[in-house]
């Protein structure tokens, strides 16, 4: 699903590459753990899978795609294939929680019929039943990112990227989000996600990809955060 | 679904930017009524051209009692003779279309309906100050120098005045207008078109969370330019309608008045002052959609 073949990037601006000839392999319907400290090339990996940045050198291949090939007016097509959550949730303040999700599917021009059929199973698949009208600000933390989730997941990406998105919220609601992200990649749909949250890493026993200074260090297959930790 | 979504961002736009949307309407409606006005006063010399080319004469003046040039000194009025053997040199020329004789009374009734509401003038001219006179029409009014040449100096021949002369002067008077017009109105479409490219910086700016998400969902390039691109297009369409005002008014007042002042009486029609709205509608939609497409493709990336 997800194909690296010894990537290097070099940001401009920086002299040490972001990473350093990666080379990963993840497969269709996996679930991956991305670890390792601030600036160790995790979210240099999760923009190269976007096409929001290109390789120096090596090859990404996404969905069967080989991104260097991808022009650039098909890119949105491969976004649409790939769900992202983030730390900061990115909701719109001004939108509740049905508009929030439906408005990934209107600025894809989804029939409307069709959004309001799919978004409020989405918004129970991740918990929020009942909750279609509150506005962010209303919400939890939590209960934000199950909303951000729920945009992501709504038009059934086959990927799902996420980064860092239990970093602000507290450790029990984070244990809900997980079960969440859990059941979306229990549907099928590969799940990446970035994190430094070591507790959550050990207790799900999932694949662990280590990434330090732009190397690949450690990948386990059911692994944990890191014995030094 | 779709139209009412870009429909509504775009509205949405333009209201919370409204302090530079209304500068943005005021810099290209006044450029607009500029740029119309240079074309208009353009379209107004054009018809003029074409009215007077048909109709430009060279008028022959013959010498009477009074005449003070050196020829009619010397021979004195024209003889019935002089008039024939002229009219007849005239009509035999091959750049001549046709040739009038004009007597001074037809001439002076000529003169008083013409500067019928010129009182002062009327009264302090008298039958006869006009002398009798050809009006010779000429096939190609550029020829006017052999015809002048082939007449002027002949016993009988006061002057010969050549009309498109004088009409010359006024076209080179409105030529200047209309470039003047024109300059500042391509200075004054610059500003407009910068101030089109902030305007939209800034629209894009404050609606920065809306776009990256679409972009993050994959919503297509043209998708999330669409709105900012209708609000410049709008904002460029009302200012062409205000400048539309100015100009039907520039045409009413300003042309009609100079019509006036010169005692021609050639009216632009609706089909010019259309076509004047029209290019300059296009034109302030067109600049403010290729201003707003520049800036982003350098502001919004996608």
């Amino acid at each position: 699903m997800i194909h690296f073949d010894n990537v290097t990037k070099v940001y401009q601006t920086q002299k040490h590459p972001a990473l350093d000839s990666v080379s990963i392999d993840v497969d269709k319907g996996e679930f991956v753990f991305l670890v390792g400290p601030s600036g160790s090339g995790k979210s240099t990996f999760l923009r190269l899978v976007l096409k929001e940045e290109k390789p120096n050198k090596g090859r990404v291949h996404v969905a069967g795609k080989d991104l260097a090939r991808l022009s650039n007016w098909k890119v949105p097509h491969l976004r649409r294939r790939i769900g992202c959550v983030f730390q900061d949730f990115r909701l719109l303040p001004n939108k509740n929680v049905f508009e929030n999700v439906a408005f990934a599917l209107e600025v894809i021009g989804k029939p409307r019929r069709f959004i309001r059929k799919v978004v409020p199973e989405v918004v129970d698949l991740v918990g929020l039943e009942g909750k279609s009208d509150r506005m962010p600000d209303e919400l939890s933390g939590g209960e934000q990112q199950r909303v951000a989730i729920a945009r992501a997941f709504v038009n059934r990406p086959q990927i799902l990227l996420a980064d860092e998105p239990t970093g602000n919220i507290d450790p029990a609601t984070s244990i809900g989000i997980m079960k969440v992200l859990d059941r979306i990649n229990r549907t099928g749909t590969t799940v990446v996600m970035a994190t430094h949250d070591a507790a959550i890493v050990d207790s799900m026993r999932k694949r662990v990809i280590e990434l330090e200074e732009g190397v690949v260090i450690r990948d386990q297959t059911r692994g944990v955060y890191g014995q030094a930790y | 679904m779709r139209a009412q979504f870009v429909l509504s961002e775009t509205w949405i736009g333009l209201r919370r930017n409204l302090t530079m949307t209304v500068a943005v309407i005021t810099t290209v409606a006044i450029s607009l009524a500029l740029f119309g006005g240079g074309l208009l006063i353009n379209q107004q010399v054009e018809e003029m051209r074409r009215y007077w080319d048909e109709r430009v004469s060279l008028t022959v003046y013959m010498c009477t009692d009074t005449s003070l040039s050196p020829t009619c000194e010397e021979s004195g009025a024209a003889t019935e003779e002089e008039r024939t053997k002229i009219h007849e040199d005239l009509e035999a020329m091959p750049e001549v279309a046709s040739v009038d004789y004009v007597t001074a009374s037809e001439a002076w009734q000529d003169f008083q309906e013409r500067f019928s509401n010129h009182e002062a003038l009327v009264e302090a001219a008298q039958e006869g100050d006009i002398p009798d006179n050809f009006r010779v029409q000429l096939k190609d009014p550029t020829q006017y120098q052999q015809v002048t040449d082939a007449v002027q100096g002949r016993p009988g021949v006061d002057s010969v005045h050549d009309d498109q002369q004088v009409l010359e002067q006024f076209f080179s008077l409105l030529d200047g207008l209309k470039w003047a017009a024109l300059v500042v109105s391509f200075v004054q479409l610059a500003a407009a078109a910068l101030l089109i490219g902030n305007t939209i910086r800034l629209s894009a700016y404050s609606r920065r969370r809306e776009t990256g998400i679409m972009r993050l969902v994959g919503a297509s390039n043209f998708y999330i330019q669409l709105p900012f691109l209708l609000e410049a297009a709008v904002a460029g369409l009302i200012g062409g309608i205000i400048a539309s005002g100015f100009i039907v008014a520039a045409r009413f007042f300003l042309l009609d008045r100079i019509q006036e002042w010169f005692q021609f009486d050639i009216t632009l029609g609706v089909g010019a002052v259309m076509y004047v709205i029209g290019v300059s509608v296009c034109l302030g939609i067109l600049l403010c959609t290729v201003a707003a497409f520049l800036t982003l493709r350098r502001y919004l990336r996608v």
